[in-house]
C-alpha cells in the first residue's frame, strides 16, 4: 500500500467538473438525508433510541473481551467454527485455507464492507478463486475496479448510463439504456447461474449477538439470503466491534439502523444466522485490523461504536460535493476520515481536513459518535506528527500568530484591503492561496467594521458614559 | 490453518483488549432492555407498514379458500411450490430435489411463525422453510399466510418475547419483496430475491 497521502482536495475538484453526477449525487444523498429525517420524526422516542444504542455500544465496548468470549462460546456450541483474525492478511489467509480444505473455488459473496478493508478479492482472486459479488452496487464497482463510494450505497457517484456502459461490456446488454429497471433485471439474470454454481458463500454482518452467538445480516436485495444458503459452507468476516450484549437490545439498532441509512424503516431482509443450515457448514472470522489499537485510542475509541448507516456520510457538505472516490479509502465521509488515519496517518492524512465543522456528522449520527470532534482532534494530532503539508502548516502557523495578536490582525487587515484594491489577480490567486482556489476572495471594503467602531461608536459611548457619571 | 496459530490470533487480539483499552468498565454500566414506542400490534398498523415496504395483503373474502386466493393473485403462474397444508400447489417444498428445481419456481407460498407491526414484517425460519433455506428466495413471487394473532407491536417486543430468535438457525425477518436502488437512486421491488410478497390473513 503506498503511504502518499490522498490527493482529497484535487480529486474533489476534478469530480466537481463532472456537473451532470456533482448535482445528481448532491441531490440524492441530500434525499437521503431527508428521508431520514421524515422517519425521525415519525418516532417521537428517537433521542431515547440513540441514547440507548450509544450507551449500548460503549458499553459493550467497555467489556469487549468479556461479550467476545461469551459470543465465541455460544457459537461453538451452536456449531459454528469461529475464527480470529489479527489484520487483513490473516483473514485471507484463513479464508483461503478454508477454501482449500473444502476444495472450494468459487465465492458468491453479499457486500461487505470488511473485506474491501482486507482486500480479499485482491488476495484471492491472482490465486486462481472466483469472487463475484452480489449485491447490486458491489457488482457494479467491482466491474468498474474501484472501491466502493458509500457504505450503503456503492454505485452512487455513478449515472445511469454509467452503468449501461459498464453492463454492455460485461452483461451484453444497451449501452444507450436510461433504465435502471432494465439494468437491474441484467443484474438479477446474470446473477443467478453464478449464485446456483457458486461453492461457498461470504456475507459480513451488521451485529454479533453475545447472548446467543447470532449474526445479523441487514440487507434489502436477497442476495445475501441466496449467498449464504445456497452453497453448503458459509464464511462470515465481522470486525470484532460488532458485538451487542442480549438479543433484546437488537431491536434498538434494527430501529435506527435504515431509517437513519435509506430513510426506510426497516431493510427488506433482515436475517439472523444462529446455526449452519442442515448438512452446511458455516465459519465466522472476527477481525481485529487496527480495532484494538483504536480502542486504546483516548479520543477515538468511541468511532468503534459505528454500525455503518452511512447517515453522517449523506448530511456531510464535503462528501455530498466531492465524491466517494475523492477520500481514496474504503470507508469514505466523515466516519471515514476518522477510522482511516488509524490504519495509515500518513496515507490518509488529508480526510480529516475534508469537513467544515458543521458538526451536521454528529447531530444525525444514531449512536451519537462526536464525529466533527473527532476530526479536530484529528487535525491537532496530524499537525502535531507533522502529518499535514507545508503550506498548509505554515499558513496555519501564520494564521495562528495573527490572531493571537489583535494589533498585529488589524495591521494585516488593512493591508490586505489595500492588497485586494491594489495587487494584480495573479499575485492573489496562486499556489499559497489555497483557499482561493474555487472561491472569490471579498471583495475590498472602505472601512473595516473595527475602524468605523472606533470612529463613531467608541468616542460617542465614551462621552455618554461621561455624562452618565455627571449625573 | 493450524489451530495453533490461530489461538495464537485469538491470545494476542485478547492480550491487546486487556491491556490498552481506553473506556473503563466501571464507567459504562448496562442499561436495562428498552421498548419504545408505539407497541399497536393491530392488522391495520401491520398492513399500513406491509404497503409502505412494497409488500401486498391479498383481499380474501369471507370463505374464500386461500387457493383461490393465490389464483386470483396470479392467474398466469405455472410452478405453484408450497410449505403449507392449506394448499397443494403443484409441488411441495420437501419434494424439490435441487435448487435448479426451485429456480423455476413461479409461486411459494409458506406460512409465517409471526407478523411485527411496526415494519410488516413476517419471520420464517428452517422450521417453517422445512429446511429449504435458499429456495424460498429463488422462487418469483412469495405469498405468505399470517394469523392475525401472531403479530408482535414493534422491533423491541419481537425480539423482547418472540422465542424464535433464541431457537432458529436461521430466521429471516422480510418485509416486503427484494428492492434495490443502486442505480440512480430509482426505487426497484424485485431485485435478486423474490419479485413480490404478498401476505393473506388465515
Amino acid at each position: 500500500m503506498s503511504n502518499k497521502p490522498i490527493p482529497h482536495a484535487k480529486s474533489a475538484a476534478e469530480w466537481i467538473e463532472k456537473e451532470d453526477h456533482y448535482t445528481f449525487h448532491d441531490e440524492r444523498l441530500w434525499d437521503m438525508r431527508q428521508k431520514r429525517d421524515e422517519q425521525m420524526h415519525l418516532l417521537p422516542e428517537w433521542q431515547d433510541l440513540r441514547e440507548q444504542a450509544s450507551r449500548l455500544k460503549e458499553h459493550t465496548l467497555a467489556h469487549l473481551p468479556h461479550y467476545l468470549e461469551q459470543f465465541e462460546e455460544n457459537a461453538r456450541r451452536n456449531g459454528i467454527h469461529v475464527h480470529w483474525a489479527r489484520d487483513g492478511a490473516e483473514h485471507n489467509r484463513i479464508v483461503e485455507s478454508l477454501l482449500k480444505k473444502h476444495n472450494k473455488t468459487s465465492i458468491i459473496k453479499s457486500k461487505s464492507m470488511i473485506t474491501d478493508e482486507c482486500e480479499m478479492r485482491e488476495y484471492l482472486e491472482p490465486r486462481g478463486y472466483s469472487v463475484t459479488e452480489t449485491d447490486l452496487g458491489e457488482r457494479i464497482q467491482q466491474l468498474d475496479g474501484q472501491m466502493p463510494s458509500h457504505v450503503v450505497v456503492p454505485a452512487v457517484q455513478k449515472l445511469t448510463g454509467d452503468v449501461a456502459q459498464l453492463f454492455a461490456k460485461y452483461y451484453d446488454t444497451d449501452p444507450a439504456s436510461d433504465d435502471p429497471h432494465e439494468l437491474a433485471e441484467a443484474q438479477r439474470i446474470a446473477a443467478r447461474p453464478a449464485l446456483l454454481t457458486g461453492d461457498t458463500g461470504m456475507t459480513g454482518g451488521n451485529f454479533l449477538v453475545a447472548e446467543t452467538g447470532t449474526f445479523v445480516v441487514c440487507t434489502n436485495e436477497g442476495n445475501a439470503d441466496l449467498s449464504a444458503n445456497l452453497p453448503d459452507l458459509h464464511i462470515a468476516t465481522l470486525g470484532i466491534e460488532r458485538l451487542i450484549p442480549r438479543m433484546a437490545d437488537l431491536g434498538v439498532f434494527i430501529r435506527l439502523l435504515s431509517r437513519s441509512a435509506l430513510g426506510s424503516p426497516i431493510t427488506q431482509y433482515t436475517t439472523h444466522f444462529r446455526k449452519p443450515k442442515k448438512g452446511g457448514e458455516m465459519h465466522v472470522i472476527l477481525v481485529d485490523n487496527g480495532r484494538s489499537d483504536r480502542l486504546a485510542m483516548d479520543d477515538f475509541w468511541s468511532s468503534l461504536k459505528c454500525i455503518r448507516c452511512g447517515a453522517c456520510m449523506n448530511t456531510c457538505p464535503v462528501y455530498r460535493r466531492s465524491g466517494g472516490q475523492s477520500y481514496g479509502a474504503v470507508y469514505s465521509g466523515p466516519i471515514g476520515a476518522i477510522i482511516d488515519p488509524t490504519f495509515n496517518a500518513k496515507k490518509f492524512s488529508t480526510l480529516p481536513f475534508a469537513s467544515t465543522m458543521n458538526g451536521s456528522c454528529t447531530n444525525v449520527c444514531p449512536v451519537k459518535i462526536n464525529i466533527h470532534d473527532q476530526l479536530y482532534k484529528w487535525r491537532q494530532v496530524l499537525a502535531e506528527r507533522h502529518e499535514i503539508p507545508f503550506v498548509k502548516r505554515a499558513l496555519m502557523k501564520m494564521a495562528g500568530r495573527l490572531l493571537a495578536q489583535p494589533a498585529l490582525y488589524r495591521l494585516s487587515i488593512s493591508g490586505a484591503e489595500v492588497a485586494l484594491k491594489t495587487v494584480p489577480r495573479f499575485a492573489l490567486y496562486n499556489y499559497f492561496n489555497q483557499w482561493g482556489k474555487h472561491r472569490e476572495l471579498p471583495h475590498p471594503v472602505k472601512e473595516t467594521f473595527h475602524s468605523w467602531y472606533k470612529k463613531n461608536r467608541l468616542n460617542k459611548e465614551k462621552g455618554a458614559e461621561k455624562e452618565e457619571t455627571e449625573a | 490453518m493450524s489451530d495453533g496459530m490461530n489461538m495464537t490470533a485469538r491470545d494476542a487480539i485478547f492480550a491487546k483488549l486487556r491491556e490498552h483499552k481506553s473506556p473503563q468498565e466501571d464507567a459504562y454500566p448496562l442499561p436495562p432492555v428498552a421498548v419504545f414506542g408505539d407497541c399497536d400490534a393491530s392488522p391495520e398498523r401491520f398492513a399500513k407498514n406491509l404497503a409502505q415496504m412494497g409488500g401486498k395483503l391479498l383481499p380474501r373474502k369471507p370463505g374464500e379458500s386461500i387457493a383461490h386466493v393465490i389464483d386470483a393473485a396470479f392467474p398466469a403462474r405455472q410452478n405453484l411450490c408450497t410449505a403449507v397444508p392449506e394448499v397443494e400447489g403443484t409441488l411441495r417444498i420437501e419434494d424439490l430435489e435441487d435448487h435448479y428445481q426451485a429456480n423455476k419456481v413461479d409461486v411459494m407460498v409458506v406460512r409465517a411463525a409471526f407478523g411485527i407491526a411496526e415494519v410488516g414484517g413476517i419471520f420464517l425460519s428452517e422450521v417453517e422453510l422445512k429446511e429449504h433455506l435458499a429456495d424460498v428466495h429463488l422462487a418469483q413471487h412469495l405469498v405468505v399466510l399470517l394469523s392475525q394473532a401472531e403479530l408482535t407491536g414493534n422491533m423491541h417486543t419481537a425480539y423482547r418475547d418472540r422465542s424464535e430468535f433464541k431457537t432458529a438457525g436461521y430466521g429471516v425477518v422480510m418485509s416486503g419483496p427484494s428492492a434495490t436502488a443502486d442505480i440512480q437512486g430509482v426505487l426497484i421491488r424485485g431485485a435478486q430475491g423474490v419479485r413480490s410478497l404478498s401476505v393473506i390473513w388465515d
